[in-house]
């Protein structure tokens, strides 16, 4: 196609040029002979140079429509440009050549006819260039946003005027009373076509103005061309009078008229086009505000343009923004005012009982609190952000002009206050839903390091019987226990709970795990072990975080245990000998709560204890002590005292079931909100065997 | 979660009201680390409506222990609940930190 167009471009070029130096040649041989032949033409082929005439007309013609075609976009000025700088100085270059004509002439005192046609012939396809430019440039910009009406209107208008070609080529004249009629129609089917002037609605005030200019030029471009032709069609000695051309005068009266109606539809439409400017970047803040989410801007990021947009549709002189921080406002975006008028604007709106709420006040001056504060604003408009239950922000507008936010204004305002609340709401729900997906995913993957890593079976000896319990709760993970044989008749045992959930937790549940079972190989007093472990955490928890952990050593051929506690919950024991249900208070200070290591020292405890066969001792989690009922009590430490002195002559499993079916009796289905762990170790009598 | 600030010549007294979990120990960490309060010598914590802490809650106010001990601002903690006492007290925190009773105390310890 394109290589059709290049083609087709360059026959239409070649023709155009041929035929224009065959008319040259024609005019310049019958001027000799009429110059010759007293007045009688030789050569006089009328039809002849007709057909050369319309054959130059036609190719030129043709060749700016394909030209043109391949103008795309909506560049107006660009067009405008286009056509000024590459047709419409043909004009200016045609008045140039008559004005060196007529100096040579009169610096030679000759009549030169010869000349003179020459002149005349290169003016005349001058206007042709421009013609042909200019009337398919403005069919470009008539037919912007056209429609299938307008589409037939302008193909019947090209249809029409290319026939009056056929006037001119069998040389009638068209000014005979036949075709007077027929071109006054024509002539108004122009005026209707030139109505269509859309595209100059798309100025905006700055290229509209530009465009006033262009248009002028080439305005003048017309004027020039009809007036030589105009003032030439007198001279007797012309061979061709190009005036008699019928098809010349309609594109001059289209281009024309087409020139002049977009001139004067910019000029009058100068003053308005602020407001179109000022609606159509209204509505492009509208998009860009609601487009915001799919872009993933941060909520600052909107209101930089809250404020910017606000600013604008309102044309305030003064603004600030609030954002409300934990209930307290805090000021940003600032523009043209400072502290201390904000400052006692807040204090005299308080006073006033107006506080973040949707106000309008177009007449400050009368106000005696604001005429007190000498501010050199007579209107205001607040905005606040908010939605039926969360408010994030206010908007303070100021102008210094009475009545500045009139009722159209106030709702494009309000329009943008509540887009952006929209907006705003919409980024935290989704930063919120993907927040949470990511919690269930780390959730789950902690559970799942959680469960692997607590022991499921316990050795089973005969000198004790331990029985667990442990749940995860859906939001909190962090409990662990463990075991070590250290010897045959020694073994640790470990109970603990990370702060924190979810993968870090469960990262450093593992970590207390490794330091637990690297530790102990070493064999180890609990306190000694309390004292590494704090210093090897120091190293790798995160500030904010800290562990709780006991750890016991019982020893089965010394009848008794060792163990020190690091803030986790005190160890419930029952002693057969006195019957007696109590539990261990013993000072001690979770892990990673100092991180200097002979400061943590003096906060560790060890303890030794004898047990008696028959001995029972219950280590948990806090997660069974502040396990919550309906009605947001607490399990608490007495109920669990209790719940071993009922239950303490049952073997260890049993009274781990009943202690646990308390418990949720008391929380009630389906309300664990901590993790729970619970070891029930009860001591044999001595077997004889061993 | 509410947490209100209140400032008395050279001391901040915040009040802690409702339940300090994960969630809202958020927001306690960004007043704690708020620079205004690194102006005043003396924290006061009211605690009398704080129902609940948990280990995230705990955990803001360990991680700002050392740094008010470095800067040398008195952090005090009054009004406590038992419950939450006792969670302070199980995991040590009551050796490391200044609770006391009632505001009385907290005032003449804070200016002592």
């Amino acid at each position: 196609m394109q290589l059709y167009k290049n083609n087709a471009k360059t026959l239409l070029a070649t023709s155009a040029v041929i035929s224009w130096l065959l008319l040259l040649v024609y005019v310049l041989l019958n001027a000799e002979s009429k110059l010759a032949g007293a007045g009688v033409p030789g050569v006089a082929f009328p039809f002849l140079s007709n057909l050369l005439n319309v054959v130059f007309i036609v190719s030129v013609f043709l060749f700016q429509r394909l030209h043109t075609d391949m103008l795309k976009g909506i560049d107006f000025i660009g067009y405008l440009w286009n056509l000024f700088s590459k047709a419409g100085v043909a004009a200016y270059l045609s008045v140039a050549l008559y004005l060196v004509y007529r100096v040579y002439i009169n610096y030679a005192e000759v009549e030169y006819t010869l000349l003179l046609h020459v002149v005349y012939q290169i003016n005349f396809g001058l206007l042709v260039l421009f013609l042909s430019k200019a009337f398919y440039i403005w069919r470009q910009l008539l037919l912007y946003h056209k429609n299938k009406f307008l589409q037939i209107a302008w193909d019947w208008f090209e249809l029409l005027l290319a026939a009056t070609l056929l006037l001119t080529l069998f040389n009638f004249n068209y000014t005979s009373y036949v075709f007077l009629p027929l071109l006054a129609l024509m002539g108004f089917y122009i005026l209707f076509l030139c109505t269509n002037l859309k595209w100059v609605a798309y100025l905006t005030f700055n290229n509209k103005s530009r465009s006033l200019v262009l248009l002028g030029a080439i305005l003048l471009s017309c004027y020039i061309f009809v007036r030589f032709f105009y003032n030439m069609s007198d001279n007797e000695s012309l061979v061709i009078d190009y005036t008699d051309v019928g098809f010349l005068l309609l594109a001059m009266l289209f281009v024309g008229t087409y020139t002049l109606a977009a001139f004067l539809v910019s000029l009058f439409s100068l003053p308005t086009s602020s407001v179109f400017e000022q609606k159509s970047e209204d509505l492009l803040n509208f998009q860009r505000l609601s487009l915001s989410i799919q872009q993933g801007q941060s909520e600052a990021q909107v209101y930089d343009m809250l404020v910017e947009s606000t600013i604008k549709a309102s044309d305030a002189s003064a603004a600030w923004f609030d954002i409300i921080r934990n209930s307290d406002p805090q000021v940003t975006h600032v523009l043209n005012i400072n502290e201390s008028q904000i400052k006692s604007i807040r204090h005299l709106l308080q006073a006033y009982n107006i506080h973040n709420m949707d106000y309008i006040n177009n007449n400050l001056g009368r106000n005696p609190g604001f005429r007190e504060l000498t501010l050199p604003w007579k209107s205001m408009a607040i905005l606040p952000i908010k939605t039926s239950k969360h408010l994030s922000g206010v908007l303070y507008l100021l102008k210094d002009v009475e009545g500045g936010f009139d009722h159209e204004t106030v709702n494009v305002l309000r329009t943008f206050t509540s887009q952006t609340t929209l907006t705003i709401e919409n980024l935290r729900l989704v930063s919120e839903s993907l927040q949470n997906e990511r919690y269930k995913e780390e959730l789950k993957i902690a559970t799942q390091v959680q469960e692997s890593l607590n022991p499921k079976t316990f050795p089973t000896d005969s000198w004790f019987e331990i029985s667990t319990h442990s749940v995860a709760a859906k939001e909190v993970g962090g409990d662990f226990y463990d075991f070590l044989q250290l010897s045959e008749s020694r073994i640790a045992i470990i109970i603990g709970d990370v702060s924190g959930k979810g993968i870090s937790a469960a990262f450093h549940m593992a970590q207390m795990k490794g330091i637990f079972h690297g530790l102990m190989q070493q064999d180890m007093a609990p306190s000694e072990f309390m004292k590494q472990a704090n210093s090897a955490l120091s190293r790798c928890l995160e500030r904010t975080s800290f562990i709780t952990s006991s750890l016991y050593i019982i020893d089965y051929r010394m009848q008794g245990f060792m163990f020190a506690r690091a803030g986790h919950c005190h160890t419930l024991y029952y002693n057969s000998m006195m019957d007696d249900v109590f539990y261990f208070k013993t000072d001690g200070l979770g892990l990673g709560i100092i991180r200097d290591d002979k400061r943590y020292a003096a906060h560790i405890r060890e303890m030794y204890y004898d047990y008696n066969p028959g001995d029972v001792m219950v280590i948990y989690t806090d997660g069974i002590v502040e396990a919550r009922s309906p009605g947001n009590e607490e399990y608490g430490e007495d109920r669990l005292q209790y719940m071993l002195k009922q239950t303490y002559h049952l073997e260890a499993d049993d009274i781990k079931y009943a202690i646990i079916n308390d418990v949720n009796d008391f929380t009630g289905p389906d309300n664990v909100y901590d993790d729970q762990t619970l070891l029930v170790i009860k001591f044999r009598p001595i077997q004889q065997n061993t | 979660m509410k947490i209100t600030q209140e400032i008395k010549e050279n001391t901040v007294i915040m009040t802690l009201d409702g339940e300090l979990d994960a969630s809202s120990s958020v927001i306690l960490d960004e007043e704690l680390s708020d620079p205004e309060i690194m102006k005043y010598a003396k924290v006061l914590v009211n605690c009398q409506d704080l129902n609940y802490i948990s280990s995230a809650g705990l955990g803001v106010f360990i991680s700002h222990l050392q740094r008010f001990e470095d800067a040398q601002i008195k952090l005090i903690f009054y009004n406590m609940q038992d419950k939450v006492r006792n969670v302070f007290e199980i995991l040590g925190l009551d050796l490391l930190m200044t609770i006391v009773s009632d505001y009385e105390e907290a005032r003449t310890i804070a200016n002592e």
